[in-house]
Order: structure tokens, then sequence, then C-alpha cells
């Protein structure tokens, strides 16, 4: 029944979002209210169908309802509740309708909150936000249906939406027995929560794209779009940098190198939309202040939009070989074609406002110092790095392939190579930019912002070279121009502070909290820089300064790694719950004489793969990071540690943690008037004369 | 946010001739030297795939750095795991296949297919190192005929995907 239920609510709801299409553009083509209403109440139907769909879904993977074959391949009798519920998203089929869910969710949301004050726009977010549902959805409907059951039909066993003509089910036991459960690398905290956090930020980004879309369809070209979609860009933004960061994390606990990020083409893919985005980001702000970049960030939304599509398209198609892409599944082909006919119809659009001269900037480039052109400047570091990285993804082994007849990949050797000076120019104008004024900026005037930054940035490398022993030049050069950024964040925010305390007299911290309320995003910005500067000394740190060695112990017996001694003390077998054997190495950690704590490196079989899960001590100034690697058969008499070093690694963690602060902060709602009362320029004089 | 709501009226742009060539001069060293860093780059990173036979074939491949993929026969792989030493053979697969756990299976049954030695030192036996594995390997063809792998990506299609995962359904002994 749950398998029917899911199957009829997912069809409605793509029957709905089309007819929302359909009804949406004539509706706004033709100024029919009516049709307009009609349209907006198809695309909220769409949401309360999903729920059910994806409910069912839920509901049949809590019963284990493994006759559904996503079931059957997603859980098994001994999987856990929890990962029962997370096995919605932890394959293909599941991904998708959970994708479709999260769409119309945002959808909604956006339509909601901005139906009366962005009223001319409307048609045109619905059809947008539609038409990628109705993708989505169509997908599930027709290849990757999660709704499917098992058949026997002779002596085949098939997967089957409808029951196949002399059809049998199969035995319960039977199924229950064969059933597959959650491959084991997906069960952690890191990879439970990545899916859906790059999810929410690829979704949430079809928001602001929708807009902008709707503002060239509909000719209200003025920063209406961008004002109406800030907070939603925000929100994508900070769900696409937690999820990128939850996957390194995953990849570090779980994947056991001692690293979180290879480079590989798909963590790639995640990270292309996150720069364009980025870049957006920034250059909505000289559009809202100054007039200037229109057709620039209409171009930006498209990339990240076109990104988001294609990375979907080029992790799930097997366009590249890399350890994430998992199937070489159906949908490389639509989904390649709706990438391409997406980008087309939008630059097109552009193309066409822009020749009748609707998309000129109010304001010239003058003097390179401005912060305007300093955004610029970062704007297009942001796109040079979304193309170098592109490139060496995507771009040189798909042309040499197709052109050359030669399979070219790029390996980290590019990627160290190429990002590096893009990444230092980031920075550098990451701590430049909020110093300099609107219009133009003297160079002595810059030079003087930046006295106080420079002399914490001096004193705080002077610390690095004492405490870390570190001379290594490129390191300290790195280290400079990151923390020069940082700097200059808690410098500009002291000022603004002691400017208040100067001349209203308020307290420090009265200061400061009025400081972020006035100005959110200014100073919201800030943290988020900070939480940026953070994550580069750790990058820096635990790239440059990895160490790492591997060792036999006999039991009881010690290796000095890194200030640290190891012990071996003990191995023991055992069985978990969920029927993985586990063979666990119990170590000692010492530093000075004093015991940190006991670690169990562990090695788990699965009925599936094996799996090498590390054990980490954690300080502010390093990770003992150690694996069990071997040890022998017989007794375990002695056993074999790979253990890494990885200074600053923390700071990759938490420097996040305050980008999500600081995000948060950006994007908190400030305004508390009524909707009717706010931007009364966005309605137009037909809504008006409505309400 | 008063600021930042305020509607500035569109003015014709005003073009200041010798502010746009400092645009067009600092963009175009810009794009230079990002072509350059990429072109060098490309050059520095660039691997070539080929399958062992056309490796084994030719060579002209011998120390270069090469990215082979092929099978992995299960009995050969031996792991020092004192020293950190992988030792195991690969079997041919094409570049092209249908079906990629089949071609696998396969690849590492048939005898007749070119085999290569692969060394992988420093390195971890990685947990998905088995029979029927992809190994996509990183690394130089050594004069004495082996394969001194760099990198070692595995892939094993049968957990994600099963050639004919119903098969277990209505065959109690697969």
């Amino acid at each position: 029944m749950l398998a029917e239920i899911g199957f009829v609510s997912t069809f409605l709801a793509f029957v709905a979002s089309i007819y929302a299409i359909i009804a949406a553009v004539y509706g706004g083509r033709q100024h029919s209210e009516r049709l307009v209403a009609s349209a907006r109440n198809a695309a909220l139907l769409t949401f309360p169908l999903l729920l059910v769909a994806t409910g069912a879904l839920v509901i049949a993977l809590i019963r284990g309802e493994y006759q559904m074959s996503y079931v059957w391949s997603v859980s098994d009798p001994n999987t856990q509740l929890f990962y029962r519920i997370t096995a919605l998203w932890g394959s293909q089929k599941g991904s998708i309708l959970f994708w479709c869910f999260l769409m119309s969710l945002f959808a909604v949301g956006a339509l909601v909150l901005n139906w009366r004050t962005h009223r001319r726009l409307m048609p045109y977010v619905i059809a947008y936000t539609m038409a990628t549902l109705a993708f989505f959805l169509g997908l599930v409907v027709f290849y990757e249906n999660p709704f499917e059951r098992w058949w026997i039909v002779g002596e085949e066993a098939v997967e089957a939406a409808l029951i196949p003509a002399g059809a049998v089910a199969p035995s319960m036991q039977r199924l229950a027995e064969t059933a597959n459960g959650l491959n084991p690398l997906l069960r952690h905290f890191g990879m439970i929560i990545h899916p859906p956090m790059l999810y929410l930020g690829f979704v949430a980004f079809t928001i602001p794209f929708a807009f902008a879309m709707a503002a060239l369809a509909s000719g209200d070209l003025s920063t209406n779009w961008i004002k109406a979609t800030r907070r939603w860009s925000l929100v994508a933004w900070l769900f696409l940098a937690l999820g990128l960061l939850l996957g390194g994390r995953w990849a570090y606990d779980v994947l056991g190198w001692g690293g979180y990020w290879g480079w590989d083409p798909v963590e790639n893919a995640a990270f292309l939309p996150w720069l364009i985005g980025t870049a957006f980001l920034h250059s909505v702000m000289i559009q809202e202040k100054r007039g200037m970049l229109k057709v620039w960030n209409m171009f930006l939304i498209i990339g990240t939009f076109s990104a988001v599509i294609f990375g979907t398209f080029a992790t799930r198609s097997g366009l590249i070989d890399s350890v994430h892409s998992f199937a070489r599944s159906e949908i490389g082909f639509p989904m390649f074609f709706f990438w391409a006919a997406i980008t087309v119809i939008s630059v097109g659009l552009i193309l066409w406002r822009w020749n009748r001269g609707e998309l000129k900037d109010e304001h010239p480039f003058v003097n390179i110092l401005s912060r305007e052109s300093l955004f610029v400047l970062n704007n297009v570091v942001f796109v040079l790095l979304f193309v170098a990285i592109f490139w060496g993804s995507f771009g040189a082994p798909v042309i040499s392939e197709l052109f050359m007849g030669e399979d070219i990949t790029l390996g980290q050797d590019y990627f160290l190579r190429v990002t590096p000076p893009l990444f230092v120019a980031l920075y550098i104008l990451m701590g430049v930019a909020p110093l300099s004024a609107w219009g133009a900026t003297s160079l002595r005037r810059l030079g003087k912002a930046l006295l106080v930054p420079l002399a914490l940035t001096a004193l705080f490398l002077v610390i690095i070279v004492v405490t870390q022993h570190t001379s290594d030049p490129g390191a300290l050069f790195g280290y400079g121009i990151v923390s020069l950024a940082g700097f200059v964040a808690l410098y500009e925010t002291y000022r603004g502070a002691s400017a208040r305390r100067r001349s209203i007299g308020e307290s420090w911290p009265r200061a400061v909290l009025a400081l972020f309320t006035r100005n959110r995003r200014r100073y919201g910005g800030y943290i988020v820089h900070l939480g940026i500067t953070i994550i580069g000394i750790g990058v820096i740190g635990s790239t440059l300064f990895q160490q790492t060695t591997q060792r036999t112990l006999a039991v009881g017996e010690s290796v000095d790694f890194g200030g640290y001694t190891l012990r071996y003390d003990n191995f023991t077998n055992a069985i978990a719950d969920d029927g993985r054997q586990m063979q666990i190495a119990d170590v000692t950690l010492i530093r000075n004489g004093q015991v940190l704590t006991t670690m169990r490196p562990r090695h788990d079989i699965y009925p599936t793969q094996p799996m090498t899960i590390a054990a980490s001590y954690s300080t502010l100034e390093n990770d003992f990071y150690v694996l069990l690697v071997g040890w022998e058969e017989t007794n375990a008499n002695s056993a074999t540690f790979k253990m890494y070093i990885n200074p600053l690694i923390n700071l990759v963690w938490w420097g996040g943690l305050i980008l999500i602060l600081g995000t948060l902060i950006g994007a908190w709602p400030t305004e508390t008037l009524p909707v009717t009362l706010r931007e009364p320029a966005a309605v137009n004089g037909r809504a008006r004369a409505k309400a | 946010m008063a600021e930042a709501t305020w509607e500035k009226p569109a003015a014709p742009a005003v073009k200041t001739g010798s502010g746009r060539l400092k645009f067009l001069i600092g963009g175009l060293l810009i794009l230079a030297a990002v072509t350059y860093l990429i072109i060098s780059g490309t050059g520095a990173g660039a691997r070539y795939f080929m399958t062992v036979d056309e490796l084994v074939k030719n060579p002209d491949y011998v120390g270069k750095t090469v990215r082979i993929s092929g099978a992995v026969i299960g009995d050969t792989i031996q792991y020092d795991a004192r020293n950190l030493i992988i030792n195991f053979t690969i079997a041919n697969i094409p570049t092209e296949y249908e079906n990629l756990a089949e071609e696998l299976h396969a690849a590492a049954t048939d005898p007749s297919r070119t085999q290569l030695q692969v060394r992988v030192e420093n390195q971890v036996k990685p947990d998905l190192l088995q029979h029927e594995a992809q190994a996509i390997l990183t690394g130089t063809l050594q004069p004495d005929g082996t394969f001194q792998a760099t990198e070692l990506l595995l892939k094993c299609p049968t957990r994600f995907e099963e050639a004919d995962p119903g098969k277990v359904i209505t065959n109690p002994e697969a």
C-alpha cells in the first residue's frame, strides 16, 4: 500500500508542477491574475503531495517493507532505526525524491514569503522553480522510482512499479534475509548530515536563480530580485559550506588516509557552485549600492545554478572516474539535457535584455582602489579559481577524450600548483577590500588603515615562529596573508565599536551588539571572514606540516612520534550489534610521562567489505591520528600502526563553526515592518489596486 | 539597512578612456598569468589514462607517469603490513564495456588477458583491495616490467550496483 501511496503522490506532484509551469507562464504573459493564482496553488500543492510521498518511503524504511526494492537495497533487519530513516538519502533513488521534497519546500517558502511584495516576479518564479522540480520529479517517475517492488515472474526477480503479468510476490522472509543493508562507508555522523546539507545548498540556490530569471522575463530589472533573495542566497551558501565541511570531516574520520580534501572530481563538483556562489554574494552588494554589474550578477547566478546541476549530473552520470561516482546511471542524458536547456534559455534571456539596453550600469568604474573595483577583482579571482578547478576536474579529461583521442586526467599536482596563487590573491583581497571606500580610496588612506592589522600580523608570525619552530618562508607567507584578513575583520569591528563608544558613549559590549544589530550583513560578513581565516590557517598547518610514520609494536612496546608516545596494550575481537566483526587494538597515548588517553583504532569487517576506522586525539595544537593496519593473525602479539600528526587541523572545523555563526548573523531577519508596508515599489499598480 | 534600499535613477554611463585602459591592461595581465598557471599545471599534472594492454605493448612508456586501470586478481594480493608494501597483479580491462562488474569478473578469471604486476609502497592496504575490484593506478612502468604505483584508487562495482541484484531472491544458493 505504501508503495502505491508514494508513487501516486509523486506522480500527482509531477502533474501539478507541469500545470503550474504552463499556467504561470501563460498567466504571466496574459496578465491573468486568476491563472497565476491557480499556478501558485498548484505549486503549493506539490509540497503536501511530496510530504506524503517522502513520508510513505520513510515509513516503509522504518517498517522494513523489503518488498520495495529501495528499502531492500539500503537496509536490512539489523539496521538501526536512525540509519533506517537516513537511508532515505542512502542511495540514488531515495536521494532524488528527497531532493524534490526539499525543492518543493523551498519553492513554497519563496512563494509564500514573497507573494505580495514581489508580485510582478511571481509568475516566472513559479515557472522556474516548478520546471526544476518537474524535471527531478520526472526522473523519479520515469527513471529512478524508489517505489518499485520486487516481483517474481517465472524464474526471474524483477523490479516494477506496476504488477507485471503473471507475477507473484517473493516471500517476505526471503526478502528480509537477502536485503543489503546501508553501505557501511555511509554509517557515519558526517555522512548522514553531509548529503542533506549539500542538497539544501543546491536547492536553495534555485530560489535566487528563479528570481533572477523572473526579473529578466518580467522586465522588473531593479534590485528587487536581489533584495528578495539575499537571505536565500546566504542560506544556500551556508548549507553548501556545511556540506563541504562535513564531507571533509567524514573523509577524515572514515576513509583513513589522514586527510580531508583530495581534489577528487566529485568533491570539486560540490566546491564549484560554492566558489561562484561566493562571488555572487559579494557582487550583488555592488548592484544594490551602486547599480553596477547587472549583467555580471545575472551571469554569476546562472553560473551557480548551472554548476549545481552540472555537479549533480557529473557525479551521477559516470562522466568522470572517481571514488564517489558509484553508479553509471541512466539519468546522465536527461540531466545533461536539462542542464544545457536551462543554461541556454537563461543566457538567451540575458542577451535579449542586454540588447534592449535594459541592463546598463548606473556608474562607471573609475578608481582601481575603490571598493567596487576590489570587489570586481575578488569576483574575477573567484571565477578564475572556478575555471581552473573546472578545467582540472572536467574540462581536461573530457576535451582530451573527445578531441585528442587520449584520456588525460589531472592529478593533485595540478591543483596544488594552480590553486594556491589564486587563494593567496583571495585572502589578500579579503584583507584589503573591507578597508576601501565606495567610489575611490587613496593609496595613503588604505595604507594607514592597514597599519594596525599589519602590526598584529607581524606579532602573530613571531608567535608562530617561537611556538611552532617554523621558519619555512612559504608557510610564514601563507600564515601572514591569511591572518591579515582575519585581523582586518577584527580591527574593523573594533573601530566600529570604538567609534560608537566615542560618539554615543556606549559600553563596549553594547557598542559591539549595536554594531551587529545595525549592520548585520557587514559585521556578520567580517565574522565569516574570520572563520575563513581560521580555516585557512588550519589548512596551511595540516597540509604543509603533516608528519606520518608506521611501526610494528609488540604488546607492551611503545613508539615515540611527534612528541607523543604510543603504547600498544591489548588486542580484542568483538562482534557489534549489527553483526559486524571488530578487531580492536587498545593503545595508550602518553606525553611528557603523562597518560593522555586510551584509544581504540579498529578494523571492522562487514559482510560486504572491511573498513579501517581511525582513532584520534585532538588538541588545538594538532591531532594524533592512528590507524590499525596489520596484526599477527594467530595471537596479535604484534600489530602495525600508521600514525599521523596533523597540526592545526581542528582549526578547519572550528573555523567552520565561526563561519556558520557569521552567516547566521548576516542572514538574520532585521525588518519588523509588516509585509504589506515593505518595499512598496515592488508591488505593481495592479496588485496594489487589488489589495 | 537604509543605505541598501534606495534606488538610484538610471544615469548614462560616463566613459573615461584612461580608466578603461587601466582596467583592460590589468585584466589582461591577470588572465595571462592564470592561463600560464593552468597550462603549466596541466603539463605537470597530466596523467595519460591507458589500458594495461597499451602500456605493456609500448616500451616508450617505461618511466613515464601514466594512469591505468585493471581488474585485481585476489590470489595475488600480498601485503607486508610491517613495511607497508602491497604487491598484486591486475588484468587488462578494455576502455569500453557494458557492465563493469561483469567485465571485472571476466578479466580476473581469464588467464589469457594481459597481466601486470603492481607494487605500492608506503601505503596502508586499502579496504577495497580485493578480488575483482577495479584498481585505478597512477605510477610508472619499471624496466623490469612491474608497475610502481604512487596512487591507488579502488572501485568495487558489485557493492554499489549489482549486475543482477534480484538473483539472490529467487535463488537460495546464490
